[in-house]
């Protein structure tokens, strides 16, 4: 919990200044479309929004806590108890889900500055409780916030293209791209460019260093470890796979698979659309696999591992205070101890104390079976079982090798959310577990 | 000589460079020429062909020596202004520049010439500037472009002498001899002379890097290893009730000593202070009655068995046992695992 004059002096304030910029941004866009004249009804939306904006800069810079403007209580503690990993990542993918199907829609760029002032409004409103603004205005997690909204804006950018695109092929028209096949010279066009951005980008940094200073702390030991003790941003994905696999698995053959993935896929896209210009009807496949892959398996954990995740790696609701105290039961089983304890009521098949290596390794085989069998069953038995129903054209298409990698690195990447739905439902630690030899999956 | 006055620093340096005792201004203005000529353009270099004869003709010789002239004379040593020389010159310096300028396709004249053929960026932007946008060369359109270039390039290859063999006098006269046993033998010369370097060099790299290998693994022995002793006393078996976890040892010795019931039998045991999943230290929080590891949130209970988070196995246990003196001694030298079924071992708990 913070004092109240630190929340007047660094929160408020700063409110004052954002929803100043707000109101100066919807200026400028009411001003350049009333000068285009081709929608002047959108030019009064953002005149109008922009006038309420200095209202609420107005309240925030009004020194007093209780006139800056915020969420109600009621709404804070709604979210706070609605949210959890599994609402959390069932509204992402519900939200990426509404983006795809009604892509038209949220391509024009109206709705699209609706949406950017929406959720610059709601964060500005947020900013006003305490727990939130800790997290969200630490030094650390300002540039995430940064990014957040620079990765909506080129997806948004890239999907727009896309549509246009799409419609143009469905019309019988060229795509974009080969009717504007401008060719600009590398000097001096690009060199400028990127003359300009260098200078541009040092002059960020220059202010970035000077008003979000790096966050110095005690010197490291060994036997202290922070709470809680966060991975650099861009690893937060990775430590959030940690949470539902053993290391070396999470951290060592999943992020090999994603390199290794990456570097196979141009040897497995047999689509010989979509070269050269952004499309997304004619690679639906390609499109849907890749971007689940980024953002909802990669980006959404970054977030969720930034902004949500607190001391004890806790899940903890955005308005919540991050206490190291928070009791959430999270008792696990391994499947072993869930088949033959609880289903079958019969103890763990254990060897013998003085049996040799060989007896010991027959008894984890048997004790393990169940899992192995259902890795056995989704590694194996799965890819040609697809290959003859789902992916019957895939396989055409691709042969026997390539389809075999395509599959399987699919059904590896699948094996993260599958594992997690099994964490959350039914309390599942591990499906095969042989702390013996550290082989854990 | 009463043309000094005239000499320029280009001049002066040329003289030195020549023997001093030759004619120093007659010299250089011929050289300067033929530099200024090949890189200036046909017209240019029609004028400066024509300039330098005010200032040859002070010299009372109309014949300027060519670079040549000047190393050859530089070489035989003696400073005789060298009229022969001088005769020959003149038609050398005026020719040589125009004969390389038809050689070399890097001319301005020569690429003026292919003008219409190939874009370079100057005409790229000078047709951007009159309004219309002819592209860069692309890959496909340049393949039709490199082959008229590939033949000057080839021409300058064949004109450019081979790297020399540093001539022998001794070696000359076998060499004019037969011109196969030539080639073999520079061969031969050349692979035994390249193969003796690449041996030498290689058996002394190794033996470097071995005996560098060697000294750096010598730091793995140290004469003096400065580390905590691995056994220490942590007080009387009195210092620790019933139920109660003790943390103070976390922070000097990675050890929580627990007085509590394990599998109905009431035990002192030493837990290793590292997390069983990635090795972060969990913290013993007293009012939920675990262990709970900061980093992927792995739960332990009071007698180390992991039940919650990703943690695979329980803590470790160190080995403890009743020292001479009646106080409790933990050997951090010896760990035992539960899934090996080690917690069994008498060395590994104490009885309370």
């Amino acid at each position: 919990m913070h004092s109240s004059g630190f929340f007047l002096n660094d929160v408020a304030g700063f409110l004052g200044g954002y929803y100043t910029f707000l109101a100066i941004m919807n200026g400028i866009a009411a001003f350049l479309l009333w000068r285009k004249k081709d929608a002047p009804g959108w030019a009064l939306v953002w005149s109008v929004f922009a006038g309420v904006m200095m209202i609420l800069a107005s309240l925030a810079l009004s020194a007093s806590k209780s006139m800056v403007p915020a969420l109600p209580e009621a709404v804070r503690g709604l979210v706070n108890s609605l949210s959890g990993p599994v609402l959390y990542t069932l509204g992402t993918t519900a939200l990426f889900t509404g983006l795809f199907v009604f892509r038209k829609f949220f391509v024009q760029p109206m709705v699209a500055w609706s949406v950017l002032n929406f959720t610059l409004l709601l964060l500005g409103l947020s900013m006003a409780d305490e727990n939130f603004a800790a997290i969200v205005m630490k030094p650390d997690n300002v540039p995430i916030v940064g990014l957040v909204y620079l990765l909506a804006f080129f997806t948004w950018v890239a999907t727009k293209q896309a549509v246009v695109n799409d419609e143009r092929i469905k019309q019988g028209l060229p795509v974009v791209e080969k009717v504007n096949d401008e060719k600009v010279l590398v000097w001096p066009d690009l060199v400028y460019t990127e003359l300009i951005c260098m200078v541009g980008v040092s002059a960020l940094l220059l202010v970035w260093a000077l008003f979000l200073p790096a966050p110095l702390e005690e010197p490291a030991s060994s036997v202290k470890t922070p709470n809680p003790s966060k991975a650099p941003w861009y690893f937060l994905g990775l430590q959030e796979m940690l949470v539902y696999f053993d290391p070396w698995y999470a951290g060592v053959v999943l992020p090999s698979l994603v390199v290794f993935g990456l570097m196979a896929m141009p040897y497995l896209d047999f689509n010989k659309k979509g070269n050269g210009y952004y499309s997304i009807e004619e690679r639906k496949f390609s499109y849907l696999v890749y971007q689940f892959g980024f953002f909802e398996l990669w980006i959404t954990l970054i977030i969720l591992g930034t902004f949500l995740r607190g001391p004890n790696w806790n899940f903890f609701g955005p308005f919540e205070y991050w206490t190291p105290y928070k009791v959430e039961v999270l008792n696990n089983v391994d499947l072993p101890q869930m088949f033959w304890v609880q289903w079958l009521n019969q103890p763990l098949p254990r060897a013998p104390q003085d049996a040799g290596l060989l007896s010991q390794i027959g008894f984890i085989f048997l004790r393990e079976a169940p899992g192995l069998l259902i890795m056995g069953v989704y590694l194996v038995a799965l890819p040609p079982l697809m290959a003859v129903t789902i992916f019957r054209g895939f396989y055409a298409k691709m042969g026997f090798i390539r389809y075999m990698v395509m599959s399987n690195l699919m059904l590896l990447m699948l094996t993260l959310p599958l594992k997690m739905i099994l964490r959350w439902t039914v309390n599942l630690k591990y499906i095969i577990s042989i702390p013996e030899f550290s082989l854990n999956f | 000589m009463a043309e000094k006055k005239k000499m320029s620093v280009a001049d002066i340096l040329a003289a030195a460079r020549a023997d001093k005792q030759s004619a120093p201004n007659t010299e250089k203005p011929a050289a300067e020429e033929e530099v200024t000529s090949v890189d200036s353009s046909p017209v240019e270099s029609s004028v400066s062909e024509t300039t330098p004869e005010p200032v040859a003709s002070k010299t009372g010789s109309s014949e300027r020596p060519s670079v040549k002239d000047i190393l050859a004379m530089a070489r035989s040593g003696k400073g005789k202004p060298a009229e022969e020389p001088k005769k020959a010159s003149k038609p050398a310096a005026a020719k040589q520049p125009a004969a390389k300028k038809a050689a070399s396709p890097n001319s301005p004249a020569v690429s003026g010439a292919k003008k219409n053929v190939q874009r370079d960026t100057a005409s790229i932007l000078e047709a951007a500037r009159a309004g219309t946008k002819p592209g860069p060369v692309s890959k496909s359109e340049a393949t039709g472009f490199s082959k008229p270039k590939a033949k000057p390039a080839a021409k300058k290859t064949a004109k450019a002498p081979p790297r020399p063999v540093p001539p022998r006098p001794a070696r000359e006269k076998t060499v004019k001899a037969s011109k196969v046993s030539k080639t073999e033998e520079r061969r031969g010369f050349l692979a035994y002379t390249v193969g003796s370097f690449m041996a030498v060099g290689f058996t002394a790299l190794s033996v470097t890097g071995g005996l560098f290998s060697m000294g750096l693994a010598r730091f793995l022995f140290p004469n003096v290893l400065a580390e905590p002793p691995s056994s220490f006393k942590v007080g009387s078996k009195e210092g620790f009730p019933s139920g109660v976890v003790e943390t103070k040892f976390v922070a000097q010795y990675g050890v929580w000593v627990v007085n509590a019931d394990f599998e109905g039998v009431q035990q002192i045991y030493a837990l290793k202070t590292v997390c069983t999943h990635l090795g972060c230290t969990p913290n013993w929080l007293e009012a939920e009655q675990k262990f709970k590891c900061p980093c992927h949130g792995s739960g332990f209970y009071k007698d180390g068995i992991n039940f919650e988070g990703p943690a695979p196995r329980p803590l470790e246990r160190y080995a403890i046992k009743i020292a001479d003196d009646g106080q409790l001694e933990v050997d951090k030298s010896k760990s035992f695992q539960e899934e090996l079924g080690q917690w069994n071992d008498p060395a590994s708990y104490v009885t309370a």
